[in-house]
């Protein structure tokens, strides 16, 4: 765990200056290293994709209340009527 | 409203958020969308792409905005519509361009999400809460159930170094098919 907390300082560039040499030159000795801190920052990009794609999905639940729902009924017509009288 | 600050740890609290902001902004895209003679549809997929650029951008700053969000919205709006929608590019379906280029979701990608939403959506959604949601360690550790901040910080890992194995293997399996 200790590895990968500083997989990520590194990466987040919050490494103290000194252990940031350190980690540098280890990358330089150690591939194994290096091959995982790659890993890792695929890893960084897929919870950024699931991020992203659940927050498209409770997007579209509040466009789904905002326009199926009598509650917002006059906001919806207001915005339907944008489209229709052209 | 100068220095508006949203709390988006929880789906509730999101979900109010973008009520808020459909309230708010989303007359004011419509209305432009449709002046440049856009859709209903097309409006609600520009808006929608808006809403995320709009929370990524206040979570990685997070700076609390300065202008009101409806003059903000309107911009990154505009943007868009300026982007996907200019010459003749009217051909591509809005959902097949992606926000920011380089993170074009592709159909290898498509493959590990749904593993990984399958395998490990608790820790997906850990780990959403910490680097998407960018929400404060102590706050998550309440929000999971976990006793402390370290414990919190422990699981984070343990499932950060699951992820990468999975991504490592599945990039592995899928290379095979390519060869």
């Amino acid at each position: 765990m200790i590895e990968t907390e500083q997989i990520e300082a590194h990466l987040m560039q919050r490494s103290e200056p000194g252990d940031q040499l350190v980690f540098e030159a280890r990358l330089l000795l150690e591939p194994e290293l290096h091959e995982k801190m790659q890993w890792q920052q695929e890893a960084y990009r897929m919870v950024k994709l699931y991020g992203r794609d659940q927050l498209k999905q409770e997007i579209e639940a509040v466009h789904q209340k905002m326009f199926a729902q009598n509650e917002h009924l006059s906001f919806s017509q207001k915005i339907r009527r944008l489209f229709t009288n052209r | 409203m100068p220095g508006f600050k949203f709390s988006n740890r929880t789906a509730e609290e999101r979900e109010k958020l973008f009520i808020n902001l459909y309230k708010n902004a989303f007359p004011t895209v419509a209305r432009y969308v449709s002046k440049m003679g856009g859709t209903f549809d097309e409006a609600k997929d520009i808006f929608q792409d808006t809403l995320v650029i709009y929370y990524e951008k206040s979570v990685e700053c997070s700076v609390e905005l300065k202008t009101n969000e409806k003059t903000y919205l309107l911009g990154i709006a505009k943007h868009l519509w300026l982007k996907q929608y200019r010459d003749s590019s009217k051909l591509i379906p809005l959902n097949d361009l992606d926000i920011e280029s380089e993170e074009t979701t592709q159909a290898s990608d498509k493959k590990v999400l749904s593993f990984l939403q399958t395998a490990g959506k608790k820790c997906m959604d850990l780990l959403r809460s910490f680097y998407y949601d960018g929400v404060q360690l102590s706050d998550a550790a309440e929000l999971f159930g976990f006793s402390g901040v370290r414990s919190a910080t422990v699981q984070k890992y343990k499932c950060l170094e699951k992820v990468r194995e999975t991504v490592k293997q599945k990039a592995m399996t899928y290379e095979d098919f390519v060869d």
